[in-house]
């Protein structure tokens, strides 16, 4: 892959943050459809899924960084990341608003939860995706 | 010299993998290490996919012992 550190990392965590919020959702689901409807049990999976999160990113940069020359961030990196976070930002304060809404009417805190790590992780994954877009096509 | 592909919003061209050539043949590894950037960093800027900050434009142009202005090219709309 002819990219370089910073545009490996981004491709790291965009599949680990995937995998890992994909198997959350599973589990998660399959609890809600056991009638699961406090949000404690929740905290553990979704603990568990972050320290999965960590362990692969670790891995994964392990190994990119085995296989590849390490380099610190430099102007056009940081402007990606920039960029990207602005572009992305707004899903997590659509969530908020989401979830207030939510609150409004009066719903589980399991739902008000999910509505806010939903939105995080979509506005996560929407900045890895920008990211990519601008490591790719151009800043 | 590298020219921005019609229809993007790009006007500044470079004449960076020309003065590279006439430089010994130097790498864009070679380039990218003296002015504190990555490989990738000037393969984007050739390729008018990025454009530099003042500061690497200055350090491109040093390495070159050339004007800013014999390196980058700005073209007004």
């Amino acid at each position: 892959m002819n990219a370089s550190f910073e545009e490996k990392s981004v491709w790291i965590h965009l599949v680990c943050v995937l995998g890992t919020f994909i198997l959350y959702c599973l589990v998660a689901w399959s609890m809600l459809s056991s009638g699961v409807d406090t949000l404690m049990p929740f905290v553990g999976v979704f603990l568990s899924s972050v320290v999965l999160l960590v362990i692969l990113l670790v891995a994964g940069h392990l190994l990119a960084a085995v296989t590849g020359r390490i380099e610190k961030p430099d102007e056009r990196d940081r402007l990606i990341v920039w960029r990207s976070e602005s572009n992305s930002a707004w899903m997590l304060v659509v969530g908020i608003f989401a979830a207030i809404t939510a609150m409004l009417f009066s719903l589980s805190n399991v739902w008000v939860a999910h509505i806010l790590i939903l939105s995080l992780y979509l506005s996560q994954t929407m900045q890895y995706l920008f990211q990519i877009r601008y490591y790719r096509r151009g800043v | 010299m590298k020219t921005p592909k019609p229809g993007t919003q790009s006007t500044i061209t470079n004449s960076i993998r020309t003065l590279r050539h006439q430089h010994n043949e130097m790498t864009q590894q070679d380039l990218a290490d003296r002015i504190g950037v990555s490989r990738q960093t000037v393969n984007a800027i050739e390729a008018a996919k990025y454009a530099p900050s003042l500061e690497v434009a200055f350090r491109i142009a040093r390495v070159f012992d050339k004007a800013i202005e014999e390196v980058f090219q700005f073209h007004a709309p």
